[in-house]
C-alpha cells in the first residue's frame, strides 16, 4: 500500500479521474451504458485492490487498465452466456461508404466507432486521454512498438474517414 | 534526409527525445512537405480531442461516485458482468436507479447530447453548460438557454444575445417550441418544446452557420435539419408577434391537441 497516500485522498483522486474513465469505456465499448457499467466494476474492483497500486504508477493509467480488463471480462462472459452477438468488427466497414460526408460534429465519434478495437484503443489512450506511448502500451500490455503502430494505423484510417477537414490549408 | 510518418506522429505527440526533435526540425527547413505533413498530424489530434472534450463536463451519476469513494453499504466484490452489476445497483439504489438517464431508450438524442454538448461547451464553459440530462432522459435547458427560450420574443432580441431565437409555434402535441441557435463560433442550433415547466431539447446540432453551405437554406438563418423537425410537428403557422407574446404571457402552456 502506498503510505504517503490515505485510502480517502485516493478514493477523491479517483473521482476526479471517472469523466475520463467514462469517456475511455464508452470509446471501448462503443456503447454509454455499458460504459457506465464497466466504469462501476471497474471502481469496485480497483477499491478491493488499492495495495496492488504503487505510487510510482499513474493512477490514471492503472485505472485504465483496470476499466479495460473489466470490459474484456465481460466480453467475454458474453461470449459464454452466448446471450449477446457482437457486431463484425466495424473496421471491415472503413472506406466502404461517405459517411465522413455528412460532415457533421459526430463524424469523430462515428469515425472512431469504425476503427478497429486495437486501433481504437491505442487512439483513445493517446490522442484522446492524453497518455505517454509508455504508459499507453503499459495499459495494452503491448510493446510499445505495437502502440506506436497501431496508433499509426489508427490515425491513417481515421484521416481516411473524416476526409480531407482536418488537414490545415 | 526522409523522416518516417511515425517519427513525425512522435513528433507531433510529443514523444521525440531532444536528437531525434532536432532532427525533424532541421529536415523541415530543407522540405516544406515535411512541415505539411507534420500539419495533418497535429490537425487530427486538436480535432479528436476537440470532438472528445465536451464529455468532460458531463454529471457523473450518483452510484459512480459512490462507488469511487467506496461508500457503498453494500460492497458487492463479485460483480462479475453487466448483468449482476445492474441487478446490484437496482436493488442496492433503487432511487438512483430509476433516475439514471436511459441512453439506450433516447439513443438518437443520447448520442447527440455529445455533440451538443461539444459544441456548446466551449462558449460557456464548464460551470454553465446550457444543457442537462434529465430524468427520463430528456435532454432539458439549463441556465441562459433555458431562461432564453422562456422569456425572449424573437422579435425582440439584442443581437448581442448569446441566444438567438428564430422560430416559435405551436406543435401538434399541443406543446409549443422554438427554435434556438447560441452564439459563438461551433453556433450551435436547436429545437426544444415546452413540457411541463422545462425546455426539453429535442433536436441538436451544428447550425449553419458553422459553415456548411449545403445546410443552409436560401433565405433562411435556420439549418435545413431543423426546418425538416419544424415542418413535421407544425400546426397552422409559427407564432407572429402577438401570438409569441401572448403564449410566454400564459408561461407557454400547452394547449390540448
Amino acid at each position: 500500500m502506498n503510505t504517503s497516500e490515505t485510502p480517502q485522498n485516493v478514493h477523491e483522486q479517483i473521482v476526479t479521474l471517472l469523466p475520463r474513465l467514462r469517456r475511455f469505456a464508452r470509446n471501448l465499448t462503443r456503447n454509454p451504458h455499458d460504459a457506465d457499467d464497466v466504469v462501476q466494476i471497474a471502481l469496485e474492483r480497483a477499491l478491493t485492490r488499492l495495495d496492488q497500486w504503487h505510487r510510482d504508477a499513474r493512477l490514471d493509467s492503472w485505472m485504465f487498465k483496470i476499466v479495460r480488463n473489466a470490459w474484456i471480462d465481460e466480453l467475454r462472459s458474453r461470449t459464454r452466456r452466448d446471450k449477446v452477438f457482437l457486431a463484425a468488427e466495424a473496421g471491415d466497414n472503413i472506406g466502404t461508404d461517405s459517411m465522413a460526408r455528412e460532415a457533421d460534429l459526430l463524424s469523430v465519434q462515428s469515425a472512431m466507432a469504425r476503427l478497429p478495437e486495437d486501433q481504437r484503443e491505442a487512439v483513445s489512450l493517446v490522442l484522446i486521454e492524453g497518455l505517454p506511448y509508455r504508459e499507453a502500451a503499459e495499459v495494452l500490455d503491448v510493446p510499445i512498438g505495437t502502440l506506436t503502430s497501431r496508433l499509426a494505423r489508427g490515425r491513417e484510417a481515421l484521416q481516411a474517414l473524416l476526409g480531407t477537414e482536418g488537414e490545415t490549408p | 534526409m526522409t523522416i518516417s510518418d511515425e517519427t513525425l506522429m512522435a513528433y507531433a505527440d510529443g514523444e521525440l527525445d531532444a536528437a531525434a526533435r532536432a532532427a525533424v526540425e532541421s529536415a523541415m527547413q530543407s522540405d516544406p512537405q515535411i512541415e505539411k505533413r507534420l500539419a495533418r498530424h497535429r490537425a487530427l489530434r486538436l480535432k479528436v480531442q476537440t470532438a472528445y472534450a465536451a464529455e468532460l463536463s458531463e454529471p457523473i451519476p450518483e452510484r459512480l461516485l459512490t462507488a469511487a469513494r467506496g461508500l457503498s453499504n453494500q460492497p458487492r466484490g463479485n460483480v462479475v458482468n453487466l448483468q449482476e452489476a445492474r441487478a446490484a445497483a437496482e436493488c442496492s439504489a433503487p432511487r438512483a436507479a430509476s433516475r439514471r438517464p436511459s441512453w439506450r431508450s433516447t439513443g438518437a438524442l443520447a448520442a447527440s447530447l455529445v455533440v451538443g454538448v461539444a459544441v456548446g461547451f466551449f462558449m460557456w464553459g464548464r460551470s454553465q453548460s446550457p444543457l442537462e440530462l434529465g430524468p427520463g432522459g430528456a435532454l432539458v435547458a439549463r441556465g441562459p438557454l433555458a431562461r432564453a427560450l422562456s422569456n425572449q420574443l424573437a422579435s425582440e432580441q439584442s443581437p448581442a444575445s448569446a441566444v438567438r431565437i428564430e422560430v416559435s409555434y405551436l406543435a401538434k402535441s399541443g406543446e409549443y417550441c422554438r427554435t434556438f441557435s447560441l452564439s459563438g463560433e461551433a453556433s450551435p442550433s436547436g429545437l426544444a418544446c415546452r413540457h411541463g415547466d422545462e425546455w426539453r431539447v429535442e433536436t441538436l446540432g451544428r447550425g449553419a452557420a458553422a459553415g456548411d453551405s449545403e445546410y443552409r437554406t436560401a433565405g433562411s438563418e435556420l439549418p435545413a435539419w431543423i426546418l425538416k423537425s419544424v415542418e413535421g410537428q407544425i400546426v397552422g403557422e409559427p407564432l407572429d408577434q402577438a401570438g409569441e407574446k401572448a403564449a410566454r404571457d400564459r408561461g407557454w402552456k400547452s394547449i390540448a391537441p
